[in-house]
């Protein structure tokens, strides 16, 4: 990889995320992580109350990027089958056809994740960690890219059920999508106050997003700067008064992705301490336990993030 | 030395301390000098555990160097030690000499097995004190010569007549010449014109972060955000040009230097102007 790509390299994305912030209003941090994580090929976690147009964000995306794109609303009663699909029984062909889920598109959002078993939030583990899903006996590649973006809604935790870590892992980032400022909520009112505005179409495509994706990887990770994400990870894991358990080293691989598809956009062929520095929070808030004294203390587990970062000498 | 005692011999498993390692450093500053400067060589260990003192440390060989003197502090918060040593040292010969990592033995607390810490290394990059001018030495000789004949001539004229001389005033220390920021980041920035590499790189980078005020491990958005109201932006743009060629990949230093120098010279004129 020579510095050259360099020259324009960050353009496309940022057409990208214009087309989103032509539709969104605000959102800056939500849009970003979309495309950080669609160019790392990570799956994103959106946490925030209803009505932060996290669903909207999605399709947008997906719709921009002239990706196929599928909805799963999570509800108490889904079926694994729901989500991968099924085998039925064809009476005119005497034999057992393979009906594809929804999770067969590029762009799949798993809205209020949390509202569905376990059994059903792993029915996904597969397709998100393995990029395949097996359906009896058959195993099915996905589309590529696939992501996963999921969202949770932190206020009603009546019929919640808690993520399992495994599958919190599985996240590249974990976003907060937070309340629009008065400007924005005027901006809101303004845009979509009457008919509902169309979304953007083929800004890019998913070959271009393809063609990011491998170029991304290039993006050069000094050695000085390899061991900083390596000891920001590992600093979770030190005895802590609030976290019972730390990151894993699929983190420290997800902060290097996610600190390169940073430098990517901005249009580097390499990363900063800054890359890692911001990576960092989306990257490690979903992956700590944190204990019950977090509760019983009044600690905000984002500013425990913010003192474990800032603990630890950047390069 | 209290926290950083050298070990002869590796100390039994069963001795050494159970510790969190969170961080095991080494720096140096500057880490481009000349024969007869001054450099400060930091070691600094932050540990999870409260500690009075830090044992089992192994300093490395500082063959080409002169210690000077040392600092040590061990600070805890309750929540973790902070172990720094401080060593200041005198190059003695000219090169690029490579300090080999300070190394910790402990239990980790993170494994339960003994193991062996070691920090990064540091390169010191050390050019030859300045040379005499033969000129000027010729001129010198000749001129002591003549001045050694005068003394002589006034005291056999003045002994005779046996006059008190009026007593000599106390010879003032010599007084070394004090390098000024603007001469050692010219110097530093000559350095790099020269020789585009990493090491030198990163000299003027630390330059420039003490220049700003930086504090141990802050990113460059953390210090232009903490700087923000400052409004030096001669100095901000130096700082965000330094980081490419501080980063990029090792084959791209040279290009990386050549779009920084002349961000980094704008500096060197700012403060030149403002001196």
């Amino acid at each position: 990889m020579n510095n050259d790509f360099v020259e324009g390299a960050g353009v496309a994305p940022k057409m990208l995320l214009e087309a989103l912030q032509a539709t969104i209003v605000g959102q800056e941090t939500t849009l970003e992580a979309l495309l950080h994580a669609l160019i790392a090929g990570g799956h994103i976690l959106l946490e925030g109350p209803p009505g932060l147009a996290k669903t909207l964000a999605c399709r947008a995306l997906a719709s921009a990027a002239a990706g196929s794109f599928k909805r799963i609303q999570f509800t108490p009663d889904l079926l694994p089958s729901d989500i991968v699909g099924t085998r039925i029984f064809d009476q005119r062909a005497g034999a057992f056809a393979t009906v594809l889920g929804p999770i067969f598109a590029n762009i799949v959002l798993a809205d209020e994740i949390n509202r569905a078993p376990a059994k059903v939030q792993s029915a996904l583990l597969e397709g998100m960690q393995e990029y395949q899903v097996t359906i009896g006996p058959e195993t099915h590649r996905l589309p590529n890219p696939f992501i996963v973006t999921a969202t949770m809604n932190p206020l009603d935790s009546e019929g919640t059920y808690a993520l399992p870590l495994a599958q919190m892992d599985r996240f590249l980032v974990k976003v907060l999508v937070g309340y629009p400022s008065v400007e924005e909520e005027g901006r809101i009112l303004e845009r979509f106050g009457g008919e509902m505005p169309a979304l953007p179409r083929d800004v890019v495509s998913m070959a271009d997003v393809m063609r990011w994706r491998a170029q991304a990887r290039a993006v050069y990770v000094e050695p000085r700067l390899s061991r900083y994400i390596v000891d920001l990870v590992s600093a979770t894991r030190a005895p802590h008064e609030y976290i019972d358990r730390g990151a894993s080293p699929r983190a420290t691989l997800a902060l290097a992705a996610l600190a390169r598809a940073r430098a990517y956009v901005d249009g580097r062929s390499f990363a900063l301490p800054d890359d890692v520095r911001a990576a960092a929070p989306a990257v490690l808030r979903h992956r700590l336990a944190f204990n019950y004294k977090t509760i019983t203390d009044r600690v905000e587990p984002e500013a425990l993030i913010g003192g474990i970062v800032a603990s630890v000498t950047a390069p | 030395m209290d926290f950083l005692a050298p070990i002869v011999a590796p100390a039994a498993a069963q001795q050494l301390p159970r510790i969190h390692v969170r961080s095991f450093t080494m720096s140096v500053d500057p880490a481009t000098l000349r024969v007869g400067e001054t450099l400060k060589l930091r070691i600094t260990a932050r540990l999870d555990e409260n500690l009075l003192q830090l044992d089992n440390v192994t300093l490395p060989d500082l063959a080409g160097f002169e210690s000077l003197g040392d600092e040590r502090r061990c600070g805890t918060n309750g929540r973790g030690t902070l172990c720094e040593e401080t060593m200041t040292l005198t190059p003695t010969e000219p090169g690029d000499h490579t300090i080999a990592p300070t190394t910790l033995e402990a239990i980790d607390g993170r494994t339960g097995k003994p193991s062996r810490f070691a920090t990064n290394p540091v390169v010191v990059h050390v050019t030859p004190a300045p040379q005499a001018n033969p000129f000027a030495l010729w001129l010198l000789e000749s001129l002591g010569i003549l001045v050694f004949v005068a003394v002589a001539g006034y005291a056999l004229l003045w002994g005779f007549r046996r006059r008190r001389l009026p007593p000599l005033e106390p010879a003032q220390p010599e007084r070394k010449p004090v390098m000024l920021p603007v001469d050692r980041l010219a110097q530093l920035l000559a350095s790099l014109a020269q020789d585009p590499s990493r090491v030198r790189v990163l000299a003027v980078r630390e330059e420039l972060r003490r220049r700003a005020g930086a504090r141990d491990g802050e990113t460059l958005g953390d210090l232009v955000a903490r700087r923000a109201a400052g409004g030096d932006t001669a100095l901000t743009d130096a700082l965000g040009a330094i980081e490419a060629p501080a980063f990029v990949d090792e084959p791209y230093v040279v290009d990386e230097v050549k779009r920084a120098l002349p961000i980094l010279e704008r500096l060197l004129t700012a403060a030149a102007a403002s001196a």
